[in-house]
Order: structure tokens, then C-alpha cells, then sequence
């Protein structure tokens, strides 16, 4: 059976978009993936920007016209933690991203400030930095 | 970087009165991305937000050395010597080259200690604890994930569920517990 639902896909931000529930997958349409993640589906295969990944099994990653996301993550090799009757997904880092960019640069990411409000790292300029990594627990 | 809920982590910081900023990553973003598996972890980033040391262990003081077995100013004189002069630490390639690389299963964990947070933040208790169970089978040894997602669990971090925790990876040797001013081999 098909569910229609709002989900959310947690990518490097979170961005609600239409999907269908379906058998315990979640999928989306071309936009939406687009919107989500970045990514499109071309001839060439999955591109984001000038990137493309080739897709060996383009009938497993798209079911009627819309993307399987466990498909789409398993094509470009990332993590997927999904509670597909939840509507919700997480798209975890590909491996190339642990220690930052090709070029070796940390990603700019979204944070909190100590007022709970959003953070970007890159507003802390051009400097030698210290990040210490804490937590209460 | 607090790695830790807002809520959690405003009343350290209020007490902290820190003149340098103070971010809390409650995604733990940062931690996938440069492999941060413990707390206190220090990262040294360049002008260009490149890694120039990859994430060590770095106790602020000496407080708890009979547990952590680390001289805290071993890294204070390093950092010095980096910030003010350029001088980089003299066994910086030998760690770099043994600084952990995350798994396959410990990339998919902390999908799912992401996925729970959310969904524990949201009040879905049920799929919450199913994540976070997913994420502790995986990545038995890293404290963000085995400690970190204790409070979400109802647990407390200071109590059993930790010291059993604890011994389990004491037992295996300490595992990501590299460390400048370490007292005794990782």
C-alpha cells in the first residue's frame, strides 16, 4: 500500500518535501530529491553540479518515476538512517568527507550559537583555529 | 563545539563566560566529519579550514589524569608553539597517518544517532529509541554514540549504564583515546 506524506530529509539541512511511503521505502520525486539533497537524476546517472556517479541499476534506484532514497544512498555510497513510516531520513557522510573536502577543507557547517541561534562556521573568519569538541554527558 | 543538546549544553556555557565563541553542534556534523569520538577532542584547522592535526584527546587541565593518564600542558605548549611561531608538533605525520578513519558501520551508526536526536527532539519516543539502539549496536566503542545518547535514552550518564560502558572499553584497550602528553601507550 501507498501513503502520500510530507517527509523530511536530513541532508546537511533538513528540507520537507512530498514522498510516498511504499513496502518500507520512501520515495521521492526528481524535484524533490533535488531540493532535498542536491542531486538530479540525469542520462549520465545521479549529478550534483559538475559531479555525476554512474548508476549501474537505475531500475532499482527509481520506483514509478520517483527515487528510492535507501536506493539513492547505496548508489552514492552514504549511510541512510531511515524511519520511512515516520517520513523522516537521514543521510549520513560519505567517507571522501571525513576530514573535509577533496582540497582538505572542513564543510561549512550549520550550527548554534551559545544563544541557540543558527551559526554558520565560516563566520569565524580567516584565522588559525582551536575547535574543542565537549559535551555535558 | 558543545556536542550536545541546546538545552544541555546553555548552562555550562553561561557558566563558562567564555570570551571566545562557544558553538553547540547538536547534529554532531562536526564529529562526522573529522572523525571525533570522544569528548574532549581538540581539532587544529588553518586560516583555510584545513586539518592541520587531526582530532587528539586534550584535557583543558589535569583535573581527572588518573583517568585520562594525560599531561594537559603537553598540548597547551604545542598549540602555543603553533599559534604564535608555525611550529607543528614533531610526531605530526606519525599521527596523521594513525588518525582513525571512520568505518562503514561507524558512518551508518551515526546516521542513526542523527535520525534518533531528531526524532527525540520531535517527542517520537518509540522510533527514537529504535535509532539510537541501531546507532549503539554499531559503534560499541565511541563515547558520542555509547555516552552521548544516554540522556535520550532516559539514562543517566554518570551512572551504571556509563561505568559498564566504561569497562567494556577499558577492556578493549582504549580504542580512540590518542592523545599528546598521553602518560601511556593508546
Amino acid at each position: 500500500m501507498t501513503t502520500q506524506i510530507d517527509a523530511v530529509v536530513i541532508d546537511t539541512a533538513e528540507v520537507t518535501v512530498p514522498a510516498e511511503v511504499d513496502d518500507g521505502r520512501l520515495l521521492v520525486g526528481p524535484d524533490a530529491l533535488r531540493r532535498a539533497t542536491g542531486w538530479e537524476l540525469k542520462p549520465e546517472g545521479l549529478c550534483r553540479g559538475e559531479v555525476c556517479v554512474p548508476v549501474r541499476d537505475r531500475d532499482r534506484l527509481t520506483v514509478g518515476g520517483r527515487v528510492d532514497l535507501a536506493a539513492f544512498a547505496e548508489a552514492l555510497h552514504r549511510p541512510l538512517a531511515l524511519e520511512a513510516a515516520e517520513g523522516v531520513a537521514v543521510l549520513g557522510e560519505p567517507s571522501a568527507a571525513v576530514g573535509g573536502d577533496p582540497a582538505g577543507r572542513l564543510a561549512d557547517l550549520d550550527l548554534l550559537d551559545d544563544a541557540g541561534q543558527p551559526f554558520r562556521w565560516s563566520a569565524l573568519g580567516r584565522k588559525k583555529k582551536l575547535l574543542v569538541a565537549w559535551a555535558s554527558w | 563545539m558543545a556536542l550536545d543538546e541546546a538545552e544541555a549544553a546553555s548552562e555550562w556555557i553561561a557558566a563558562a563566560g567564555a570570551t571566545y565563541p562557544m558553538l553547540i553542534d547538536p547534529d554532531h556534523r562536526s564529529a562526522d566529519l573529522l572523525g571525533i569520538v570522544n569528548v574532549p577532542s581538540a581539532v587544529w584547522i588553518d586560516e583555510d579550514d584545513c586539518v592541520v592535526r587531526p582530532p587528539v584527546i586534550a584535557p583543558g587541565d589535569d583535573t581527572f589524569r588518573e583517568f585520562t593518564k594525560i599531561d594537559a600542558e603537553v598540548h597547551h605548549d604545542q598549540l602555543r608553539a603553533w599559534v604564535r611561531e608555525g611550529v607543528l608538533p614533531p610526531d605530526l605525520d606519525a599521527e596523521r597517518a594513525g588518525a582513525p578513519v571512520l568505518s562503514d558501520d561507524d558512518r551508518q551508526a551515526r546516521a542513526h544517532r542523527r535520525l534518533g536526536a531528531y526524532l527525540h527532539r520531535a517527542g517520537r519516543d518509540e522510533a527514537a529509541a529504535r535509532q539510537l539502539a541501531a546507532a549503539n549496536r554499531l559503534a560499541a566503542m565511541d563515547w558520542t554514540i555509547r555516552r552521548g545518547t544516554l540522556p535520550m535514552q532516559g539514562l543517566d550518564p554518570f551512572g551504571t549504564p556509563f561505568f559498564d560502558f566504561y569497562q567494556e572499553w577499558e577492556a578493549a584497550g582504549r580504542p580512540g583515546y590518542g592523545a599528546p602528553g598521553s602518560t601511556e601507550a593508546s
